[in-house]
């Protein structure tokens, strides 16, 4: 699903986000993202879903050579991404049910299928009952909640999470795993850059650690 | 594709209009004060060029004609004139309406005129130009006719006239194109605050995998709205002040020609109009653009 063969990448600083990283993420896998801040979870990220483009290197995202794709089709790389920030960038001046509407309609999907999608992807992270309401009336596992669901209303094949339990408390923090592992078994890839020791710890799932720039473990089922 | 969509981008613009209602009124409120700083110039500029052109007009040249002319060669000598470029009218003034208009001139004092037995007045004919800055080499041809005792045309006057208002326009459409250069730094900038206010929406849009147009097409049709509704309220206070003035002004100097006819203001309108709604357009248009593909 995504591999990336000796990719580099040096931001304007001269600060080298990323060196020599050679990386295969399979279809269907969950990989956990560690290392401290500044080690390059962010940039690897940016760089799956062509916020960014490497310095040096190839990166493969579902076949497509992110590098060299024209900016003309950089929404229909989108299209088959998720993806969920740690600071929500929710909405707040829409509904709950508007949050997640909006990027469906942002992609051009009908009205019907609009409706079935975000009555489907609220149920499934449980916030059907209130979808009229504003974010900024839910808690902050709630926002967070809202985020996925978002991020997988049109079905993506990939999720990128980038510290989605940063801010929850350790019981908030499980339920939201918990979802995540939910929506990894019916399918989607999902890479999550995280701190969370206690989760990564409990979950054994695939962990890779990057550090200054350099993957420097990737285990199978691994820990924090 | 763009026309599929036009109602959910209509819809959306207007959504945004009700969402941020006071930042939308402080939008217009600014564009509408800068459009009417520009519509006053506008108008000033156009009743100065109404001015300029009616003193021009004024310019004209008599030719005095001998006295032993007969009435053949002076029709003749009229359809010669009439037949120059550039001549609008050939007007003549026998030597008893002349003295008439000399009577007239002097008022009171008309008695001067009971020492002299006979009218000393040639006839003359009075001609007005097309333009006036060709008004010494059509005098210059007139010179060279029959019959032809002096040609006049207050040449001094003229020429400095002529170099005044030549000066005079241009300066006023220097300034004219620096005004309307700082109104569309300044409207564009208006605009480029409210997307920077929404460039959340815009990177989630982008995100979500929104094509650019897609997400540039609401934005477009605000910054269209937001200019055509700012230029339709200056335009409005802008005619009603402009009334209120000219009807002043006649008060107090009847004769000064101001432009007045609605069809001669339709021209500042149209600019008004069109510096609004394109500046918004594309002001809009340029500001999402740098929120795009974050």
């Amino acid at each position: 699903m995504i591999r990336m063969f000796h990719v580099y990448k040096n931001y304007p600083n001269k600060i080298q986000a990323l060196r020599d990283i050679n990386i295969h993420i399979k279809k269907g896998e969950f990989v956990f993202l560690v290392g401290p801040t500044g080690a390059g979870k962010s940039t690897f990220l940016k760089l799956i879903y062509r916020g960014i483009v490497p310095t040096k290197g190839q990166v493969i995202v579902d076949g497509i050579n992110i590098a060299r794709l024209k900016s003309g089709y950089i929404p229909y790389l989108r299209r088959n991404i998720g993806i969920v920030f740690q600071d929500f960038k929710l909405l707040y001046n829409r509904t709950v049910y508007e949050n997640v509407s909006f990027g469906l309609k942002a992609i051009g999907a009908t009205n019907f299928e609009i409706r079935q999608q975000v009555n489907k992807v609220l149920n499934l992270v449980g916030l059907e009952h209130k979808r009229k309401i504003k974010p900024h009336l839910l808690s902050g596992g709630e926002q967070q909640k809202l985020c996925i669901a978002r991020a997988i209303a049109n079905e993506p094949l990939i999720l990128l999470t980038d510290e989605p339990t940063g801010n929850l408390d350790p019981y908030t923090s499980w339920e939201i795993m918990k979802l995540l592992f939910h929506i990894n078994i019916r399918g989607t890839t999902i890479i999550m850059a995280s701190h969370d020791k206690l989760m990564i710890d409990k979950a054994k799932k695939r962990v890779v650690r990057l550090e200054r720039g350099r993957i420097i473990e990737d285990t199978q089922r691994g820990t924090y | 594709m763009i026309f599929e969509n036009m109602g959910f981008y209509f819809r959306e613009a207007l959504l945004s209009f009700k969402r941020s209602t006071l930042m939308s009124m402080a939008t217009i409120l600014s564009i509408t004060t800068i459009l009417i700083i520009v519509g006053v110039f506008l108008l000033i500029s156009t009743n100065s060029s109404l001015f300029l052109k009616n003193i021009e007009s004024q310019l004209e040249i008599i030719v005095y004609l001998e006295d032993n002319i007969s009435q053949a060669e002076i029709n003749n000598l009229k359809s010669n004139i009439a037949s120059i470029d550039g001549i609008k009218e050939v007007k003549f003034v026998s030597k008893e309406e002349a003295y008439q208009r000399l009577l007239k001139d002097l008022g009171e004092q008309k008695d001067i005129l009971s020492a002299i037995e006979k009218n000393p007045l040639p006839s003359s004919l009075e001609i007005q130009v097309k333009d006036p800055k060709v008004i010494e080499q059509i005098a210059n041809r007139i010179t060279e006719f029959k019959k032809v005792e002096e040609v006049e045309y207050g040449r001094e006057i003229a020429e400095k006239l002529l170099n005044f208002t030549y000066v005079f326009r241009r300066a006023g459409m220097l300034v004219l194109a620096l005004l309307v250069f700082a109104s569309i730094l300044i409207i564009s900038n208006i605009i480029k605050i409210t997307v920077y206010a929404r460039r959340n929406e815009i990177e989630i849009m982008s995100l979500s995998g929104a094509t650019s147009w897609f997400i540039k097409w609401p934005f477009i049709i605000e910054g269209f709205l937001q200019g055509f509704i700012s230029s339709l309220f200056s335009i409005i206070i802008l005619y009603n002040f402009y009334i209120f003035a000219v009807d002043k002004v006649h008060q107090a100097i009847p004769f000064l020609p101001l432009v007045v006819d609605n069809m001669d203001l339709l021209p500042i309108g149209i600019a008004i109009v069109l510096l609004g709604s394109l500046v918004g357009i594309l002001g809009s248009m340029f500001s999402v653009g740098k929120y795009i593909n974050v």
